[in-house]
């Protein structure tokens, strides 16, 4: 196998890519998009890319850090699927024994852990700096669609809650038992098919090993294969709808000055047979200011970003250890129980809705936990169509024109932020509010 | 050929690069060092050392290395802390410090450690390596190991090292006297003198005014009424605090104070605290009882107390807290007066006839006849005869001390 060159030679016909591999220091635009055509992890990769669309401020490459956690949790999930056993009589021993013994193991299940939390957070971050630039709009590209990358991009992050919360139950201690319990109690409260929706989920009436095994089934086969074929496919509309909303504003600001739109780029034959193909304008993509070639440009900052990942994971599971509690028990409810962190929000709204009249007592887990998480995402999936802002709007941090709608969307979030706040920190025994500088009452304990 | 296109971005995201790779070195390097830094290490090579100067190179040569482990398959086990507690089997250091002190023969030789791990004895998470999670002393883990130095954070009245004893309970729940388990021994008589029985269920028998305690050890801690209780927020000390006073602990309990030592407080709520429900394989405890023992005399006690005149006075529950010595019946609590004389002596305490007081009772037994023990007025009726019939026999008893019960 031969090394990237550093010196390297012409190739030895026209059209022919002698290179197996890529160079690193290409010496001319044909030789760095060579490499674009001739390496298969390269190939979503245009050939050359706008400066505006790479830059960081823009996207904060969010999404590429998103895929870069989601490649660190299936590269630390490997192990854990050797060392973990998914049985309710031997899990708890397991996960004690991959933080107690096994090589680098406590590090290993941090880093899934420590992952899968950043994987949250930094999804909901790229969703938010979506929304916030418009970037789920078309441009000026034939046959775009990034309504329904949009679409894609909220089924993706509602995975990616779901791995989370499968992944919750498995070390099979107290905190997973219970978080799992109020998490699934949420979904029973659904009028009519609720119990059933919830007894589908963990397999029965009470959460046992079928539940576990259920749990485990879709946290390491199921969900992680469903999301790495949505991202291949949201890569793949990425490219089709002519990269990121960025480099469509570029071309609009470009053609208000000129109006003579040629269109020479195109990426399917058929497509240009059907004129369906995204196209992208001749000005913007030649013009030698505005853009750079993929390989090295874009290649780099991918790796600064995926290895810059990596790396504050790796050091942050050094100093952050993952909680281990007493093993499961169904008898005994730790208090507070309380959902997984990225819950708590709808479990703070379901204890705020509920209202008690004497003894007569309004549950609030159907308004907490269905019909307002259910207008949210409903909201959520479908306002590229409710959206009727210009073109111009795409692609641009808070447009004038899409000021009021953002400033909805900020207020929304702010609200979620500041329910999963009081739920994470102000919420103590029997859901009794505590401020940050009162003391819980003392946990008792055995001896 | 075309010239490249020329970028602005090599220089600086190159040295972004750079510094990113260093990072993940420097966030190689400390995992690997976090893996590697165990105080294991430092005891075995110490231990190795002591080997080396006592016995030679030779000797210390051969110690094993790495993280050892006792694998008690049969109880699920599997206790590492022969890892930095190398000299357990090794004779010769009985003398020396923790952890390189020899395990004392004896009890190894009807527990042997292959069999039974270290855990099961002395507590602690024996899956752990690092001296805080071994030794329990962590948050998350309810079986700490049983130590002295636990014993004096408790100040156990007695010995320090008695905390363990509770475990050996665990198997040993049905033995009368367990040889080397003197606290447990100590509160087992005191469970027959007391009567508990008369009031609790303790392995499959006894009275029904107070919980079952057959299994009260597998109560959570946080199933405890704990708002009472000051200092030590655990279960063992709300035991401790209610067996000194519990009507302080939990009010309106009807169980009495018996004035308890320390000692004896303790060594009861070791004995609450043993009462778990574990499976043992039949193997392990093949040489202790399976069942509670009651004697032939104290199944020949209790039967002719029951069926004896003074029969009734059981089935109904009075005998709880009255004996009617007159009748033969003894109470295991007495905590209230005999009956034998109550015909005059309600009139002397009460001023009322004995008629009188039951069917207008003051004072302790307002309570109970109207809470615990809940007469017809034809059962008030029959209380009345046979009050009448005893102190009858008392006062023949009395003519006759030749033939007086004593207690």
């Amino acid at each position: 196998m031969r090394l990237p060159s550093l010196t390297r030679t012409k190739p030895e016909a026209p059209n022919v890519h002698a290179e197996p591999l890529w160079s690193l220091r290409p010496q001319s635009d044909r030789e760095a998009g060579d490499a674009v055509v001739s390496n298969f992890m390269l190939h979503w990769f245009p050939a050359k890319i706008s400066k505006a669309a790479m830059a960081w401020s823009y996207s904060f490459w969010l999404g590429t850090i998103s895929a870069a956690l989601f490649f660190l949790l299936i590269l630390s999930g490997l192990p854990l699927l050797f060392l973990y056993v998914p049985s309710v009589e031997r899990a708890y021993q397991s996960v004690k024994d991959i933080e107690f013994v096994i090589t680098f193991g406590s590090w290993i299940r941090a880093v899934h852990r420590i992952s899968a939390h950043l994987m949250v957070i930094v999804v909901v971050l790229h969703l938010v700096r979506v929304f916030l630039t418009g970037a789920y709009k078309n441009g000026v590209g034939r046959g775009q669609q990034r309504e329904v990358n949009w679409v894609i991009g909220v089924v993706m992050f509602l995975t990616t809650l779901f791995l989370s919360f499968t992944g919750y139950l498995l070390p099979w201690d107290q905190l997973a038992f219970w978080a799992v319990t109020v998490g699934t109690n949420i979904a029973s409260s659904i009028p009519a098919i609720g119990p059933g929706v919830r007894e589908l989920l963990i397999g029965g009436r009470n959460i046992d090993q079928p539940t576990l095994i259920r749990f485990y089934v879709l946290h390491v086969v199921f969900l992680p294969g469903l999301l790495g074929v949505l991202f291949a496919y949201h890569m793949w509309r990425v490219r089709k709808d002519g990269g990121l909303a960025r480099a469509d504003a570029e071309t609009v600001l470009e053609s208000a000055r000129a109006t003579e739109v040629v269109p020479t780029k195109t990426y399917t034959l058929l497509g240009m047979a059907r004129g369906t193909a995204p196209t992208v304008t001749a000005r913007t993509m030649a013009a030698p200011n505005t853009t750079v070639n993929a390989v090295p440009d874009l290649t780099r900052r991918a790796l600064i970003a995926t290895l810059g990942t990596i790396a504050v994971v790796s050091i942050m599971s050094v100093f952050i250890a993952s909680p281990l509690e007493e093993p499961a028990n169904a008898l005994i409810t730790p208090n507070p129980a309380k959902a997984p962190w990225y819950f708590l929000w709808l479990q703070e709204i379901v204890t705020d809705t509920t209202i008690r009249i004497g003894s007569f007592t309004l549950n609030g887990a159907f308004v907490g936990g269905v019909i307002l998480p259910g207008v949210l995402v409903g909201l959520l999936t479908f306002w590229p169509w409710l959206d009727r802002s210009s073109l111009r709007a795409a692609g641009v941090w808070l447009p004038r024109e899409r000021r009021r709608q953002n400033i909805v969307f900020l207020l929304l979030i702010l609200g979620v932020l500041l329910l999963t706040f009081v739920g994470m920190v102000l919420r103590g025994p029997y859901w009794n509010f505590y401020w940050p500088w009162e003391i819980w009452p003392e946990i008792p304990g055995r001896i | 050929m075309e010239k490249r296109t020329s970028s602005p971005y090599p220089r600086i995201d190159r040295l972004v690069l750079a510094i990113v790779g260093v990072t993940l070195v420097i966030g190689t390097g400390l995992f690997m060092w976090s893996d590697r830094a165990h105080d294991w290490r430092y005891f075995q090579a110490e231990f190795r050392q002591m080997v080396a100067e006592k016995f030679g190179d030779d000797k210390a040569a051969i110690l094993p290395s790495g993280v050892q482990q006792i694998w008690a398959g049969e109880l699920s086990r599997a206790d590492r802390c022969v890892t930095c507690h190398q000299a357990v089997n090794y004779k010769g250091f009985e003398q020396a410090e923790h952890p390189y002190r020899t395990h004392p023969a004896e009890p190894l030789k009807l527990h042997p450690q292959e069999d039974f791990g270290c855990t099961s004895c002395h507590g602690g998470q024996g899956w752990a390596i690092d001296t805080a999670a071994a030794h329990g002393e962590v948050a998350h883990w309810e079986e700490p190991l049983l130590s002295r130095t636990l014993g004096e954070e408790y100040t156990l009245a007695g010995n320090k090292n008695a905390l363990m004893q509770m475990n050996c309970n665990t198997c040993h729940r049905y033995d009368r006297e367990t040889k080397g388990a003197e606290a447990i021994n100590l509160a087992k008589r005191l469970i027959n003198e007391k009567g508990c029985r008369a009031c609790h269920v303790v392995n499959g028998f006894g009275g029904t005014i107070g919980p079952d305690l057959t299994n009260v050890g597998e109560k959570a801690p946080e199933q405890y009424d704990m708002s009472r209780l000051s200092g030590q927020r655990t279960a063992f000390a709300w035991h401790m605090a209610h067996f000194k006073d519990p009507r302080a602990l939990s009010a309106g309990t009807v169980m009495p104070n018996f004035n308890l030592t320390t000692e004896q407080a303790q060594a009861l709520s070791m004995l609450m605290l043993s009462w778990r429900r574990q499976e043992i394989p039949a193997r392990f405890v093949s040489g202790t009882p399976r069942t509670d023992p009651r004697s032939a005399e104290e199944l020949k006690a209790e039967e002719a107390m029951k069926t004896g005149p003074g029969g009734w006075f059981v089935q109904t529950g009075c005998f709880v807290c009255h004996s009617i010595s007159a009748l033969g019946v003894r109470s295991p609590a007495q905590i209230g007066p005999d009956l034998s004389n109550a015909v005059e002596d309600v009139q002397s305490r009460f001023g009322v006839t004995i008629d009188a007081f039951l069917a207008n009772p003051t004072g302790t037994m307002s309570v109970v006849l109207s809470r615990q023990i809940i007469l017809t007025p034809e059962q008030k009726q029959v209380a009345i005869g046979k009050l009448r019939e005893a102190f009858a026999e008392y006062q023949r008893q009395r003519g006759a001390p030749a033939t007086a019960i004593s207690k």
